[in-house]
């Protein structure tokens, strides 16, 4: 079956991205499941912010969801007009905005609702973690 | 073609999330997807008229509503009895029954909640 995530929550005030995190672990461990890709929106675009320094006694959720993409080079799209309104810029938007710095972490990029879009029509099932 | 139904439950005024729900719902219609909007809890105050909100309460999203059949978006459903009758409300909602409000999550292959 092929799946797609669709992460709404926030990283700190949720588990939306630990869970997703979880399960997605547990689909890639299965050959019967392919993930075509993961769309962060609302408050969960805060976790591709590479500026973020979490206790180095607190799992790095970032670190850990761009470990996980690269090892199974997977896309991880973030919802651009709800990550510039937050602050998690890339390098085109800086120069659009005219900014001095970006803050997209590495791994992640910023793409359209359409994308989501895409993803609806070619998987079997989104699944939402809220 | 999969239909999608957006489902509100969160008021327009603490957060982005209704805001956020209703785009979606907006993209959705402008690539041509079929779907539909229903409401619940404290989302249901993006029905009321005569809205005025500050900048600091948030956007006018009531505004929104009107615009909704431009996007091929047709049907916004409300559970039935669960607004007061005093209250005045964007006309072109569809009231649903308690059957049929529950069915009415199986009819779509995806339903996202904000």
């Amino acid at each position: 079956m092929r799946y797609a995530l669709l992460i709404t929550g926030s990283p700190y005030q949720s588990k939306a991205c630990h869970s997703a995190l979880r399960f997605l672990k547990a689909a890639l461990s299965s050959s019967d499941h392919v993930l075509e890709g993961v769309f962060f929106y609302q408050d969960a675009v805060l976790i591709g912010n590479k500026l973020t320094q979490p206790p180095r006694d607190e799992l790095n959720l970032t670190a850990a969801w761009q470990s996980l993409a690269k090892e199974h080079q997977l896309p991880l799209s973030l919802c651009i007009a709800a990550s510039v309104r937050r602050g998690i810029i890339d390098e085109k938007e800086s120069q659009r905005y005219e900014l001095t710095e970006s803050s997209l972490a590495d791994g992640f990029q910023l793409e359209g609702l359409g994308r989501l879009v895409e993803l609806i029509n070619t998987t079997h099932k989104v699944i939402q973690f809220r | 073609m999969k239909k999608t139904l957006i489902h509100l439950t969160t008021s327009p005024y603490t957060g982005l999330a209704c805001k956020e729900g209703l785009d979606l719902a907006l993209v959705l219609g402008t690539f041509e997807q079929q779907v539909d909007i229903c409401l619940s809890d404290a989302a249901t105050a993006l029905l009321f008229v005569n809205q005025d909100p500050s900048s600091e309460h948030g956007k006018q999203l009531h505004k929104l509503l009107d615009g909704l059949e431009f996007y091929d978006i047709n049907n916004v459903f409300i559970e039935n009895n669960k607004l007061t009758n005093k209250t005045e409300i964007w006309p072109n909602t569809q009231a649903l029954n308690k059957e049929e409000w529950h069915s009415l999550f199986s009819k779509y292959e995806h339903v996202f909640r904000f």
